[in-house]
């Protein structure tokens, strides 16, 4: 064998070897071992308290990995166009996925009415690749109005927000749990969490700046009968347990009612074992200072989320069910329904 | 109960009665070796009309759709389930022969219907949209495009077993009607795929996430996989019609225990049909 054929000879066996191994990956055999693989790490998260991202990501890259191979080695795929738009859209579904769960955020904040959002959230769930952008975001709280049907059972949350466009201008959106304000993409939604806050001015004994702000007391109507939380003046010692102090009935469980403050209302102050009841406007003074009770008001919880995935996802999957209806509506075309066969 | 017993109720339970006379009549006529056509055409017909005379004053009423209580779930249900297979019985004559499988899949759910009760429900703040409606009319022609899937398998499975020999001897033979059982199926994967799509357009919005593994997700999927699963099987393996026949009625049953089991067992918000 001369040396000319013997290299050609080398080249067949590699391209042959190459197309081998592509074949293997590609097997439709591999396929539902893999589907098996995905079916049994998706029962053994539902039933036992194993860290899903990893069981679940593992044979979804070893399925996308299947499923390139497959459009690659497979000439079905070629003369079948809806079956290839299926199974890419497929493909493209499963990487906006694992992209989308590397950049995405989750978070949490509470807001009391006439306060602005500046980028802080009190729980944040951010993925490793997520670059933030909740600096720049920037809306007020103006306000929300619920409804509650007859039992106590929360309705329809309209929220107002004001922000400023990029020109500047000022704009006002309404809120709710399944209507999202977004910006700079994202997505802000009111929750369940919310209550009343009241109001109090601080003005330290030492001659430091007063101070003036809002205490989230425990959401409304869940914690009904717990409206109390324990507050420590900005620079003292002494922890305060404030405790909102109303008769009304708010919430009607007979008939529609709406959320709101109650018209009469008064804050409890302990400290250690002294007690003062404050009316709106009343104050005490304390050891390290003088509290004084302004009056009350709401606060709002929101849940936001960002995954810049969303609207391809949306694209890519409903692609994915065109080609899929596509490929079976031509498939079966060609033969009737009276007798398939 | 009796104090609760509206129009709507009375019009429901004469549909349910209806459904159980055409499900007495299509045993009886394949019993004896007869289709009985007319009379199952007719039974569904008159037990359908009632039906949706029943849902669309309880819907006028409540001013939401029945997708809030067991009761308005398991009812809805019922009704689509068998306009879907009422369809299909009109359009396909082989699938005539599947009535009484049909009918007694669909009257589990009436026999349940009745021992839950009347119960109105409140429709939460993030049910008001369109995405709502969608999500649960794909999930109902899934539902009902794989009960008829079920339907034409229970004939193959039934004549393997010589068991109302004389009627299904006069249906197409098991490659055909396994075929159409399949295109059932794969269509049942399109209202599947679309299900799940919307679903999680909904969830992200109703939940502020569109996907989060929850059990009803979560099972919703495996349903999902076990369709793809079944319909890559047909390619690679060659099984015979009755195998395929046995899977089909699997697959059915994973679909049935997530929409009527796991919302029961699950502690997640998104709640099904509970």
């Amino acid at each position: 064998m001369t040396a000319a054929k013997a290299a050609q000879k080398r080249y067949f066996d590699a391209r042959r070897a190459e197309a081998v191994s592509l074949r293997t990956v590609a097997s439709l055999r591999l396929t539902l071992v893999l589907f098996g693989l995905l079916g049994a790490a998706l029962v053994a998260v539902n039933l036992t308290q194993w860290p899903a991202t990893w069981l679940i990501a593992v044979p979804c890259a070893l399925l996308a990995v299947n499923l390139l191979a497959a459009i690659a080695a497979h000439p079905a795929f070629r003369l079948r166009m809806p079956l290839l738009v299926f199974h890419l859209a497929l493909a493209a579904v499963l990487l906006l996925a694992a992209m989308g769960r590397m950049t995405h955020l989750k978070g949490e904040l509470e807001l009391s009415t006439g306060d602005t959002f500046e980028g802080v959230l009190t729980r944040t769930q951010a993925a490793p690749w997520h670059r933030s952008k909740l600096g720049e975001v920037r809306f007020t709280n103006a306000g929300y109005a619920i409804d509650y049907a007859p039992g106590v059972k929360r309705g329809r949350t309209a929220n107002r927000i004001v922000w400023r466009d990029e020109s500047g201008f000022e704009r006002e959106s309404v809120v709710g749990d399944d209507v999202p304000f977004t910006l700079f993409g994202y997505r802000f939604y009111t929750s369940f969490n919310k209550g009343f806050a009241p109001i109090v001015r601080w003005q330290p004994a030492n001659g430091s700046p007063v101070q003036r702000g809002t205490i989230h007391l425990p959401s409304y109507p869940l914690h009904e009968h717990g409206q109390a939380q324990e507050w420590t003046p900005p620079g003292a010692d002494a922890k305060l347990w404030l405790m909102l102090k109303f008769d009304e009935m708010l919430l009607d469980p007979e008939r529609h009612s709406q959320f709101r403050l109650p018209q009469r209302h008064t804050l409890i102050v302990r400290e250690g074992a002294r007690r003062v009841e404050l009316a709106p406007g009343g104050g005490m003074d304390l050891a390290q200072g003088t509290l004084v009770y302004e009056g009350l008001t709401t606060w709002m919880g929101y849940t936001v989320f960002s995954d810049w995935t969303l609207p391809w996802l949306v694209v890519a999957s409903l692609v994915a069910a065109a080609g899929l209806a596509w490929h079976f509506a031509s498939r079966f075309a060609a033969r009737s329904w009276m007798s398939p066969c | 109960m009796l104090e609760t017993f509206t129009f709507e109720t009375a019009l429901l339970w004469l549909a349910l009665l209806a459904y159980a006379g055409t499900l007495a009549s299509a045993l009886r006529a394949i019993a004896c070796g007869q289709s009985a056509e007319g009379a199952v055409g007719l039974g569904m017909t008159v037990g359908l009309a009632l039906h949706t005379i029943a849902l669309a004053l309880r819907w006028t009423r409540l001013g939401h759709g029945p997708f809030i209580t067991l009761y308005e779930v398991l009812s809805s249900n019922i009704w689509s389930l068998l306009l879907v297979y009422a369809i299909a019985w009109w359009r396909i004559r082989a699938v005539r022969a599947a009535a009484p499988a049909v009918l007694a899949v669909v009257l589990v759910l009436g026999a349940w219907l009745l021992a839950v009760g009347e119960q109105d429900g409140h429709l939460p703040p993030t049910y008001r949209t369109v995405w709502l409606y969608a999500h649960v009319g794909f999930g109902k022609l899934f539902l009902g495009a794989a009960l008829v899937a079920v339907g034409i398998a229970a004939l193959i499975l039934l004549r393997s077993m010589n068991v109302f020999a004389t009627r299904l001897a006069t249906l197409p033979a098991d490659v055909p009607l396994e075929e159409l059982a399949f295109r059932f199926l794969a269509f049942a994967f399109v209202f599947e795929t679309l299900m799940l799509i919307v679903g999680a357009i909904w969830a992200q919005d109703a939940w502020g996430r569109y996907w989060a593994w929850d059990p009803l997700e979560t099972w919703s999927f495996l349903t999902w996989l076990a369709l793809a699963a079944f319909l890559h099987l047909r390619v690679t393996l060659r099984a015979g019609p009755r195998l395929r026949a046995c899977a089909v009625i699997g697959i059915f049953v994973l679909a049935f225990v997530t929409f009527f089991g796991v919302p029961f067992v699950s502690t997640a918000v998104h709640k099904g049909m509970v």
